[in-house]
């Protein structure tokens, strides 16, 4: 019974994982369809809807503002999201629990009503600059990311390699950037993919943020699919993939996929 | 003295951006949304949310969001909890391909996911052919925008949120303890049932108040598998500010929709702290 | 000759708030002495390492290390090695990027440091494990790692906090004496930080017992058993036997306790009516009247427990409300549980304490 058990555990596993899978692979499958109604690629491949990508209205654009909102917002809430969560764990912070449930509680707010809840603040207070509006915003949306990886990597981390590397003889400045930045590398990193992928693919937070000139990708995306699917935006979707699929290598590589999934070493 | 104060000057500069963004981005814009949703033409009101509770269009609008929440919750547990204990015990590349196949699907875009099931779904699509091609059905059945076409792309998208924290939980179990409890007696379903199941519970919970609150708050995966069908709270909050302007009635319907999802938040992480629960 | 001493500690003080950690802390060290601060968590042995190493700065007093005044210099200025509780290995380097750690600081030419770094290594015997990560070391490994790294960079002195504790007692206690030999041999100047008394009198030249925030007393091992300066020095060291009473006669060189269990004679004149703590180390009591001399204590007693353990047996006699443990050779026979008997010591082994201050 036991092994009955095991057996089926082991089969459900398999099938949940090719389940997940499976629009993933009809998204690269469809995008080389030889037809514009997403045929499977049986009798041919085709790449004649990757040629059309540029030539989707706006897609360029989007692209381009949907990685710089990503990687600026990303960034900032690296700095910002780092030094909160030292303070949060380093025990000096009256109520540091209090802080830290604080700092990733945007996480669990629904992604529609921080967008509405944003967009009237910035009505209400008259900020007007749909660029530096997404920015902000995004910053909220990627801070709870960093500050929840962070304090849970700075919690394991033991700051008596920072005296170790005092007495070696480092300085304060080279202790931080030779000892304290290195060890953490692979929160950073989780931090900083999860961080990017929140914000590059955030859609509820956004579309109420934008105007007919700054659209991010997600919702070009979203609109593209509702007026007139086709293949190219299998091709898109596919391009989008392997961007995914090379940066989730990248981290693979660099602090392995059972840390990612959350557990420990 | 001194350094004490000193460091706790130093914590407070380092917390301070991170509580000035928080605040001002957050709190602040939420407080304002509270506000808003109980203003009415001339100051305080409780229209918006007479509207809301009144009406049963939106009473209905709000079940749907709770029903879609509710059963793709139910269907994400069921296979999620013996999935988790296989990937757990599974091994080397095995062990990898299985981790890599839950975290590629939640790095990817939704959009790109909810896309990817219309293709899957149309009656010209895979689905169709398929079991057409098996002999199941003669001629295809309409999928996409109904309830079951929703159901699917909803546990694809939210399955991975499962999975991730009873995996986690049970990763760390350690293997002896149903041994210990068959040493004391205890048969494999009292085992699974004493042991198994409490130690697991805290992973278990923290997954349902995952999927739960994310289904409730889902707004693309409705909007692409559904449609106008089907109105949830998210598609009607986007609406009233996307379409017809009604910035209180949506905010109302925020502030609900935020009370949902909080709820269960709270009250998942008060059920994984209780006595009975195991840590 | 003050200051002759390679490591001086003057007048030390720490205050953390209401709490005053380390009290005017007076301490030298020759070149090449291993000293170890012996006491309870709490006794502030591990903030004064930590001041000697600069990571905590004193409120009052001077430190000079090798001839330099280090009191306001920079830890990364003083050249110290210190081998952490927790090892502290940097985790995103392999075993020989942790040892040449403080060397690629010096900014020494590369072979050099490698050269340096495999003699180190090889000090510590890990010769074959420089290419390792830190993560797949066992623990006495790590330990290894955390003493060459200290070690590499010649330091002034080499401060171990704890540094053994982690490990199992077998390779603890192997690790004490291979440590002791090494450092030795190298010429080291150590302190270590410990509450393991048999670490300190394996390890140490002289031991410091530190209590509240101040050193006790400060004596090379056998000093210290022999001849405890206070009654927390006796009870933090060995096993000991210890009575409570007031002296009712005294004159040089002499003093007349009564206690509860008996009348009792100690070496040293204390006042007429003071009370006190008497107390004798368990190796040097006997059973039976028939051992007893003029210059003896002796107590009667009831025998509590008997454990034979092959070379010798233990026998507990309970006396009034203490217990005494006597060691007698395995083949004597041990008198039964239960059965009356009489327990002598020499008066000279027998030492007294001022009762106040006692916890």
């Amino acid at each position: 019974m036991k092994t009955a058990a095991l057996i089926l555990s082991a089969v459900l596993a398999v099938a949940a994982c090719v389940f997940l899978l499976a629009p993933l692979v009809v998204v690269v499958l469809a995008s080389f369809s030889p037809t514009p109604v997403f045929d499977l690629p049986t009798t041919g491949a085709s790449l004649r809807w990757y040629g059309r990508i540029a030539n989707l209205e706006g897609f360029w654009p989007a692209l381009g503002l949907s990685i710089e909102v990503a990687a600026v917002s990303t960034a900032l809430a690296l700095v910002v999201g780092t030094l909160a969560a030292i303070a949060a764990v380093r025990g000096a912070l009256p109520y540091a629990d209090a802080f830290a449930a604080l700092l990733v509680s945007p996480l669990m707010m629904p992604g529609l009503v921080l967008g509405i809840a944003l967009l009237q603040y910035f009505r209400a207070v008259g900020f007007d600059a749909p660029l530096a509006g997404l920015l902000v915003a995004h910053l909220i949306v990627t801070l709870p990311y960093v500050a929840r990886t962070m304090i849970a990597g700075l919690s394991r981390f033991d700051f008596t390699l920072i005296d170790a590397a005092l007495t070696l003889g480092c300085t304060w400045r080279q202790a931080i950037f030779k000892v304290m930045v290195p060890a953490l590398a692979p929160s950073f990193l989780i931090a900083g993919l999860f961080a990017f992928l929140a914000s590059f693919d955030n859609y509820p937070v956004s579309i109420f943020l934008t105007d007919v000139r700054t659209k991010t990708l997600p919702i070009k995306m979203l609109q593209y699919i509702e007026e007139a699917p086709d293949p190219t935006i299998a091709a898109v979707s596919s391009l989008i993939l392997l961007g995914t699929i090379v940066l989730l290598i990248i981290a693979d590589r660099a602090v392995g996929l059972s840390r990612m999934a959350g557990t420990s070493d | 003295m001194a350094g004490l104060t000193r460091e706790r000057r130093t914590a407070y500069l380092l917390g301070l951006p991170a509580a000035l963004i928080t605040a001002a981005l957050f709190l602040v814009p939420l407080a304002l949304l509270f506000a808003v949703s109980f203003t009415g033409a001339d100051g305080f009101s409780l229209s918006a949310y007479a509207r809301l509770f009144g009406s049963e269009h939106y009473l209905w609008v709000i079940g749907n969001s709770l029903q879609l929440a509710l059963i793709t919750t139910l269907v994400t547990l069921v296979i999620a909890y013996p999935a988790s204990f296989a990937i757990a015990r599974a091994k080397g590349v095995w062990r990898s391909l299985l981790l890599g196949s839950l975290l590629l699907p939640l790095a990817a875009s939704v959009i790109v996911k909810a896309f990817a099931w219309t293709i899957l779904l149309r009656s010209t699509g895979i689905v169709n052919n398929t079991l057409i091609a098996l002999g199941l059905i003669h001629e295809p059945i309409r999928m996409i925008f109904t309830e079951t076409a929703l159901v699917i792309g909803a546990v694809n998208v939210f399955l991975p949120f499962m999975i991730l924290p009873i995996f986690a939980v049970v990763a760390q179990m350690d293997e002896r303890l149903t041994e210990a409890a068959a040493t004391l007696g205890a048969g494999p379903v009292a085992a699974f049932w004493r042991v198994t199941v409490p130690v697991t519970l805290p992973g278990v919970i923290a997954g349902i108040a995952l999927v739960f609150s994310l289904t409730v708050s889902a707004y693309v995966v409705p909007t692409l598998l559904i449609g106008e069908r089907y109105p949830t709270l998210p598609s009607t909050i986007a609406k009233a500010y996307l379409l017809t302007n009604e910035g209180s009635f949506g905010a109302a319907a925020g502030v609900v929709l935020l009370t949902i999802a909080l709820a269960v938040v709270i009250v998942s992480s008060r059920l994984g702290k209780a006595p009975g629960a195991a840590r | 000759m003050a200051d002759a001493a390679h490591l001086g500690v003057k007048g030390v003080s720490k205050r953390y708030g209401a709490a005053t950690v380390l009290e005017s802390i007076d301490l030298d060290m020759a070149r090449g002495e291993l000293v170890t601060l012996l006491g309870p968590s709490g006794c502030g042995k591990t903030t004064l390492l930590r001041v000697i190493a600069g990571l905590v700065r004193a409120d009052t007093g001077t430190l000079s290390l090798a001839g330099r005044d280090v009191t306001r210099m920079p830890p990364y200025r003083r050249n110290v090695g210190v081998v952490f509780q927790s090892y502290a290995l940097f985790p995103h380097l392999d075993v020989a990027g942790n040892v040449a750690f403080g060397l690629n600081l010096k900014r020494l030419p590369k072979a050099e440091i490698e050269a340096k770094v495999r003699r180190v290594l090889a000090l510590v015997h890990l010769e074959a494990l420089a290419e390792r990560p830190i993560r797949a070391l066992s623990g006495g490994q790590q330990q290894r790692v955390a003493l060459a790294r200290a070690l590499a960079v010649e330091p002034s002195v080499v401060l171990f906090d704890e540094a053994l504790s982690a490990l199992d007692r077998k390779l603890r206690e192997a690790m004490q004496v291979e440590l002791r030999q090494l450092l030795t041999s190298i010429g080291a100047t150590a302190v270590f930080v410990t509450h393991d008394q048999e670490e300190a009198l394996t390890m140490s030249d002289r031991i410091a017992v530190m209590h509240r925030g101040r050193i006790d007393q400060l004596a090379d091992p056998r000093t210290l058993y022999d001849r405890p300066a206070t009654s927390f020095a006796l009870s933090f060291v060995g096993q000991s036997f210890r009575l409570s009473g007031r002296v009712v006669a005294s004159e040089p060189g002499l003093s007349v306790i009564d206690t509860a269990a008996g009348q009792l004679r100690a070496p040293k004149q204390f006042l007429t009516g003071s009370d006190v703590i008497v107390a004798t180390r368990p190796e040097h009591a006997h059973l039976g009247h028939a051992t007893l001399g003029p210059g003896d204590n002796s107590l009667a007693g009831t025998v509590s427990n008997v454990t034979f353990q092959g070379p010798r047996s233990l026998v507990e006699v309970r006396i009034g409300d203490a217990f005494l443990t006597v060691q007698m050779p395995g083949r004597s026979a041990a008198p039964p549980i239960g059965s009356e008997v009489t327990v002598g010591w020499p008066i000279a082994e027998t030492l007294i304490f001022p009762a106040e201050g006692e916890p």
